[in-house]
C-alpha cells in the first residue's frame, strides 16, 4: 500500500534503480529520531504502568492498569479533554473560515496591491506564540485593557468584563487570540490553492454565466476542499499541542476552565512530578492523536491520486 | 482573463465597496494588536496601565527598550541564547534531513514508504508526551540546563518536519539533471552535494527558516529543560519574569515582546515567497 503510493507519486523515477547505499542516507535521521522520539515514546508507555514520582525516594513500582483506572474517574482529565476539543476544533474551524473568506475577497486584487495586502494580513502569523499570549492578555485587562475601554466607550457594555478571570469567558477569549494568530495560515494556503485552479475552468464557468456565488460554491469550493481538509487536520494536530498561548495567558485557569490535555500533563509531570500518571494521560492522548494522524495521512494519499 | 475582468468590472462596482470594507476590517483586525504592542512599548509604565488607555503615546520614549539592557535580568543573554539555539537547531535539522529527503525522494528501496510515513507520524506526536522521558534522558546524559540539551529537544519536532518539507523540494528536481553527473561516474553523495543541493537551496533556506520559527515559538522545552535564568530563551524568560518584574510594567513587557517578535518577522518576510511554494507543494498539501 505504501509502496504503490511512492511509485505512483514518482514523477521521473523509472530510471532509479535499487541502490542500497541510498538507505544509508536516511540512517542519520532514523538514528536521531529513534533516540529523541522513539525511545521517549516507549519509555512513556513503560512509565504509564508505574507509580513513578520524581519526588519519591522509593523506587517506582509496577502498578499495572492502576493509572488508567484512576484516569477514568478523574474529572479534571475529562474536562481537559473537552476543553482540548473545544479549543482545537473551534479555533481551527473559525480560522479556516476566516482564511477562506479573506482569500476569496482578495483573490482578484491583482499584482502589487494583492502582495501588499497579503503581506499585511500575514503579519500576525509571524508573531511568536508567547507574544500573542501576552499581547492579548494586556488587551484583555479588566481595568485599563483596550478591549474593555473600547466596548465601554461604544456603550456595548456597562461594566468592564473580566475576560480571562471568568471561568466562562476565558476559553473563548484564549481562542480569539489563537484564531488571530492562525487565520493567516489558512488565508495563505487558500490563496495559493485558488491561484492553482486552472484558468479554463473559471473561463468556461464564466461563459456559462455563473454568478459570484455559483462560481464560489460550484466551481471554487470543490477545488479547495482537499487543501482545506489537509491543512485543517494539520492545524488540529498542532493545536492539540498548543502550550505556549494557553500557558502564558491563563496557565489553564481560572480553576481548570482553560486547562487542555497539554496543560494538564505538564502540570502533573512538572508541578507534582507524577511522571507515571502523567504518562498514562499521555498514552491515551497519543492513541487519539495517532488516529488523527492516520486520517491526515489517508487524506494526503487521496490527494495524490 | 483580462477581457473577462474588463467585462465584469462595471458590475462589480457596488460589490467592490463591500469588498474593500471587508478588507479594511480584516486589515484592522490583523494589525491593530501589533500596533498596540508597538505603541505600548513606547509608553511610560504609568501611561501603559492607565484606566483610559491613550491611543497614541503622549510622550514616546525608548526608555523601555533601554531598560531591557540595564536591568538585573540579562535580556541580551536571553536574546542570544534564543538566536543561537534556534539557528543551531535549524542547521542541524537541515544537514541531517537533506540526505534523508534525497534518499526518500529518489530511492525505491523496499521500506521507503514505511520509513517516510514513520517520520511523518513522529512529526505528529504530542510534544508533551515525550517531555517527561526526554527530560529523564537529558538528565542522564547530563544535558539538562544546557544549550545542547535544548537543541536536542527542538530537534525532536524540527527534524521530521524538515525531512518532509525537503523531500517535496527534491521531488521537484527532474532526475535528468543528475544524469550527466552520473554518466561521468560521480558518486551519489557528490551528485547530491554538487548538483541537487545548489538547485534546492531556496528550499533548504525555507525549511531552515520554518524550523527556526518553530523553535522560536517553543515555550515548553526551554521552560522544562533550562533551570538557570541566564541560560533561558526569550519566550520562557517572558513567562518567568512576568510574574516578577513585569507584573505591572506593561510598557517594559511590550518592549520585550517587540524584541522577541522582530527576528521572527525578519525571518518570515525573508522567505515569504518561497514559503508559499514550500507550504502548498510540500509539507502541508503533501507532494
Amino acid at each position: 500500500m505504501t509502496a504503490d503510493v511512492i511509485t505512483t507519486n514518482a514523477r521521473a523515477r523509472p530510471r532509479a534503480r535499487r541502490e542500497p547505499w541510498l538507505d544509508w542516507m536516511v540512517l542519520p535521521t532514523l538514528i536521531v529520531m529513534a533516540v529523541v522520539v522513539g525511545y521517549p515514546v516507549v519509555y512513556t508507555i513503560l512509565l504509564s504502568v508505574q507509580d513513578y514520582n520524581l519526588l519519591d525516594f522509593t523506587p517506582a513500582n509496577y502498578v499495572g492498569a492502576q493509572n488508567y483506572a484512576k484516569l477514568a474517574a478523574d474529572s479534571v482529565f475529562w474536562q481537559s479533554l473537552l476543553n482540548t476539543a473545544i479549543y482545537t476544533f473551534g479555533s481551527v474551524g473559525i480560522a479556516a473560515l476566516l482564511g477562506l473568506v479573506l482569500a476569496l475577497l482578495t483573490e482578484n486584487l491583482g499584482g502589487a496591491r494583492f502582495r501588499a495586502v497579503r503581506t499585511l494580513l500575514l503579519m500576525p502569523w509571524a508573531v511568536p506564540f508567547v507574544v500573542v499570549a501576552f499581547l492579548f492578555r494586556y488587551m484583555y485587562l479588566q481595568n485599563g485593557g483596550i478591549i474593555n475601554a473600547v466596548l465601554l466607550w461604544a456603550g456595548i457594555i456597562n461594566d468592564p468584563v473580566p475576560w480571562l478571570n471568568s471561568a466562562m469567558l476565558a476559553l473563548p477569549a484564549v481562542m480569539v487570540a489563537n484564531i488571530w494568530a492562525m487565520a493567516p495560515f489558512f488565508f495563505l494556503l487558500v490563496s495559493a490553492a485558488l491561484s492553482a485552479i486552472p484558468n479554463e475552468v473559471i473561463e468556461s464557468a464564466r461563459v456559462d454565466r455563473a454568478g459570484t456565488w455559483g462560481m464560489i460554491w460550484h466551481i471554487k469550493l470543490p477545488f479547495l476542499r482537499n487543501p482545506l481538509l489537509i491543512s485543517s487536520l494539520l492545524m488540529v494536530i498542532s493545536n492539540f499541542n498548543d502550550f505556549a498561548k494557553i500557558w502564558a495567558m491563563t496557565q489553564g485557569g481560572p480553576g481548570y476552565s482553560t486547562s487542555t490535555l497539554v496543560i494538564y500533563v505538564y502540570r502533573l509531570a512538572f508541578e507534582s512530578f507524577e511522571f507515571g500518571y502523567a504518562s498514562a494521560v499521555g498514552v491515551i492522548w497519543l492513541v487519539m492523536l495517532m488516529a488523527l494522524a492516520w486520517l491526515y495521512m489517508r487524506a494526503l494519499r487521496m490527494e495524490k491520486r | 482573463m483580462s477581457t473577462a475582468t474588463k467585462i465584469s468590472r462595471p458590475r462589480l462596482a457596488p460589490g467592490s465597496i463591500v469588498r474593500w470594507t471587508a478588507i479594511a476590517f480584516a486589515l484592522f483586525w490583523s494589525l491593530a494588536p501589533i500596533y498596540w504592542m508597538l505603541s505600548t512599548s513606547l509608553k511610560t509604565e504609568l501611561e501603559a496601565t492607565r484606566l483610559h488607555p491613550t491611543l497614541w503615546p503622549e510622550a514616546p520614549t525608548f526608555a523601555n527598550y533601554i531598560g531591557l539592557t540595564g536591568t538585573s535580568l540579562p535580556f541580551v543573554a536571553f536574546f542570544f541564547n534564543t538566536v543561537l539555539s534556534c539557528l543551531l537547531t535549524a542547521v542541524v535539522c537541515v544537514v541531517i534531513a537533506t540526505p534523508a529527503a534525497y534518499a526518500l525522494s529518489r530511492a525505491r528501496f523496499r521500506l521507503a514508504g514505511t520509513v517516510g510515513y514513520t517520520i511523518l507520524a513522529f512529526r505528529m506526536l504530542p510534544m508533551v508526551v515525550v517531555l517527561a522521558p526526554l527530560y529523564l534522558l537529558l538528565l542522564n546524559a547530563r544535558l539538562l540546563d544546557t544549550g545542547t540539551g535544548l537543541v536536542v529537544g527542538f530537534t525532536t519536532f524540527g527534524l521530521p518536519f524538515a525531512v518532509w518539507m525537503m523531500k517535496s523540494f527534491v521531488d521537484a528536481v527532474p532526475i535528468e539533471v543528475e544524469e550527466a553527473a552520473r554518466v561521468d561516474g560521480y558518486p551519489r553523495w557528490q551528485i547530491l552535494l554538487r548538483v541537487v543541493v545548489p538547485l534546492i537551496m531556496p528550499g533548504i533556506l525555507t525549511t531552515g527558516t520554518f524550523v527556526f520559527m518553530e523553535a522560536w515559538n517553543n515555550l515548553i522545552y526551554p521552560l522544562t529543560f533550562i533551570t538557570t535564568m541566564e541560560k533561558q530563551t526569550l519566550p520562557a524568560a517572558l513567562v518567568l519574569t512576568f510574574t516578577g518584574q513585569f507584573k505591572t510594567d506593561w510598557g517594559g513587557m511590550m518592549a520585550a515582546a517587540t524584541i522577541t517578535t522582530l527576528p521572527l518577522m525578519i525571518a518570515f518576510f525573508a522567505v515569504q515567497r518561497s514559503m508559499v511554494r514550500g507550504l502548498t507543494s510540500g509539507a502541508v498539501a503533501g507532494a
